[in-house]
């Protein structure tokens, strides 16, 4: 049911010019404490992937050319879905948990009865789990790099990658907490979106080794446009237009349907 | 001049009609009562003054703004103490009235609001470990950070044991003092008996009554009731003889203890009229007619009953 300046695009934006400088430090230094006493989810999110990628990088021959990947290494392959892995975990179950959880306890609500806007809040959340899967990524990139791997060829080309991958995958959580107003729910259909947008990136079955038919579904699902990015960045390539609009397209799209979407309470 | 006006307010959800043709005014310093049964639409009610709902018809001006603007201006002339709103877990008492003093041009002074409160022994305790009037406490702290000339306070007390429920209205006496208005919402008649200027009585969304509680409680007409416990033997004749007399109305015993009722003079009536039998009476208890008579005789006996679809739909709505 709309009632308006409760929930919809109106109730959001015309909050927006209550955004104070002041208040949005306070506000992310407040969560950014809040998020050092309680690291577990954010700890579970990122360390699954930052192992399994030092591990892998780690291993020489898991870094050489294989046939079976069409002359790509196995790390080479398995680097950009990890990296991915550990931004969809963090947008797909740390964000909506926090935000869903959040309104539940009135907390989007009783900002709303101050002259700040709750989609501070809102910023100062996606501003940390932001940060925490670049770090991810950094290490991820860095660490292999240093004990002897590959580094990213086209650099340019692959920050490009992350930037619109996480926006599209960061739109997809913000959607999910739109969505569902039950954290509880929010939960295990992060968890179930999480697995299809693994499947997608080729976690299971590598999108050289997929059918056509499959390759193209991949190729417009965030999580196949994204991993395909970083994979032909890291080789040295420019990512295909096909892909950057891919993620640009579901970028803008989570975006304003999260937006539209979004109550406080 | 009244800092709060609500004229011909109307909210419904759906079909339902939540709050119908309700008006009234606050002035300045007063602290003014929402009473009525649960489900009635007072939280509604006060939600659309603080602009968190948009009424369907009315108008509603809190120093002169509208509500639904949501204006920072209007953000900080009115604090708001929502019902059932918590905090994180782990955050520290003073770091949740710092962060919120940062929202306001020109804060309250977070330690001196500890103080006042009595929350100082409490402020490096984290949200969660905190009881439950140290978090209504804090939630009335966090209203008023921003130093409001107006305060909502939905509920405050419920679910405070009796101490700390005495504990808050000290604090509002003494908020009251400090000249910030007050609009309190509850259905603790006592509540308002002690802390309101004037009260509003709604039932099913429309305002049904409206004056000082004493008043209220005046107009019901309801008779004055004691009891006691008789020195002697009560017997038949003795109660007849009670019932003669022209103040008292009714006489019933009751495991030993009389009950009589009647006009304003019945307990002197009743004592001269025993001691002059020889009997003096034990235990004495005299009832003056309360708000909660007031309350029981305007809501009616179905009020105990309220119209559970109110709030329900509040709830609903939101989880829609």
């Amino acid at each position: 049911m709309a009632t308006p300046g409760v929930r919809g695009a109106a109730g959001v934006l015309r909050l927006l010019p209550r955004l104070n400088p002041t208040a949005a430090r306070a506000m992310l230094v407040s969560e950014g404490r809040l998020l050092v006493r309680n690291p577990g989810v954010v700890i579970w999110a990122a360390i699954l992937p930052v192992a399994a990628d030092i591990i892998l990088g780690s291993i020489p021959g898991v870094r050489a050319p294989a046939d079976a990947l069409g002359g790509l290494s196995f790390f080479a392959v398995y680097q950009p879905i990890l990296i991915f892995f550990g931004l969809t975990l963090l947008a797909l179950n740390a964000l909506p948990d926090v935000l869903t959880r959040y309104r539940e306890m009135g907390v989007l609500k009783r900002l709303r009865t101050t002259p700040v806007s709750p989609a501070l809040l809102l910023f100062a959340q996606l501003t940390l789990i932001f940060a925490v899967a670049v770090a991810c990524m950094v290490v991820m990139i860095v660490v292999p790099g240093v004990v002897g791997g590959a580094w990213p060829r086209n650099l340019v080309g692959f920050l490009v990658s992350y930037l619109l991958g996480a926006w599209a995958i960061l739109g997809l959580g913000m959607l999910i907490a739109s969505l569902f107003h039950n954290a509880k729910v929010a939960a295990g259909f992060g968890s179930f979106l999480f697995f299809v947008l693994q499947f997608f990136a080729g976690l299971w079955w590598q999108r050289t080794n997929m059918p056509p038919w499959l390759r193209h579904i991949s190729d417009v699902t965030p999580s196949g446009a994204a991993v395909q990015s970083l994979m032909d960045s890291s080789e040295g390539h420019w990512p295909t237009w096909l892909h950057l609009i891919v993620m640009a397209v579901w970028g803008i799209a989570t975006t304003r349907l999260a937006i539209r979407l979004f109550s406080w309470e | 001049m009244p800092v709060i006006e609500v004229s011909h307010l109307r909210k419904t959800y759906g079909e339902r009609v939540v709050v119908d043709d309700v008006s009234f005014c606050v002035e300045e310093g007063e602290i003014f009562g929402v009473l009525g049964p649960n489900g009635a639409g007072k939280t509604t009610m006060v939600e659309c003054v603080g602009g968190l709902r948009h009424p369907d018809r009315g108008t509603i001006r809190v120093a002169g703004m509208d509500p639904s603007s949501e204006s920072a201006a209007f953000r900080e002339t009115l604090g708001i103490q929502l019902q059932e709103s918590r905090l994180p877990d782990k955050i520290r008492v003073g770091e949740a009235l710092d962060l919120y003093a940062s929202f306001y041009p020109d804060p309250r002074d977070p330690g001196d609001l500890m103080e006042h409160l009595g929350l100082t022994g409490q402020r490096s305790t984290y949200f969660s470990k905190l009881s439950g009037g140290q978090k209504q406490r804090l939630s009335v702290a966090l209203a008023l950070i921003g130093n409001p000339r107006v305060a909502i306070l939905d509920e405050l007390t419920t679910g405070l044991d009796p101490v700390a429920r005495r504990e808050v209205w000290g604090l509002l006496e003494g908020l009251r003092e400090g000249g910030v208005t007050l609009l309190l919402v509850s259905h603790f008649m006592e509540e308002a008996e002690r802390l309101c200027d004037r009260v509003i009585v709604i039932d099913r969304g429309r305002v049904i009554a409206a004056d000082t509680p004493e008043a209220l409680a005046a107009a019901v007409q309801a008779d004055q009731r004691m009891t006691f416990v008789p020195s002697d033997r009560f017997d038949p004749a003795m109660a007849q003889m009670l019932q003669a007399l022209p103040d008292v109305h009714t006489v019933t015993t009751d495991a030993g203890r009389v009950v009589v009722t009647g006009t304003d003079n019945v307990a002197s009536a009743v004592i001269i009229a025993l001691h002059e039998h020889g009997v003096s009476v034990g235990r004495l208890r005299v009832d003056q007619p309360s708000l909660d008579d007031a309350f029981v005789a305007l809501t009616g006996d179905d009020a105990v009953d309220p119209v559970v679809g109110v709030d329900a739909a509040g709830t609903s709505q939101r989880e829609a």
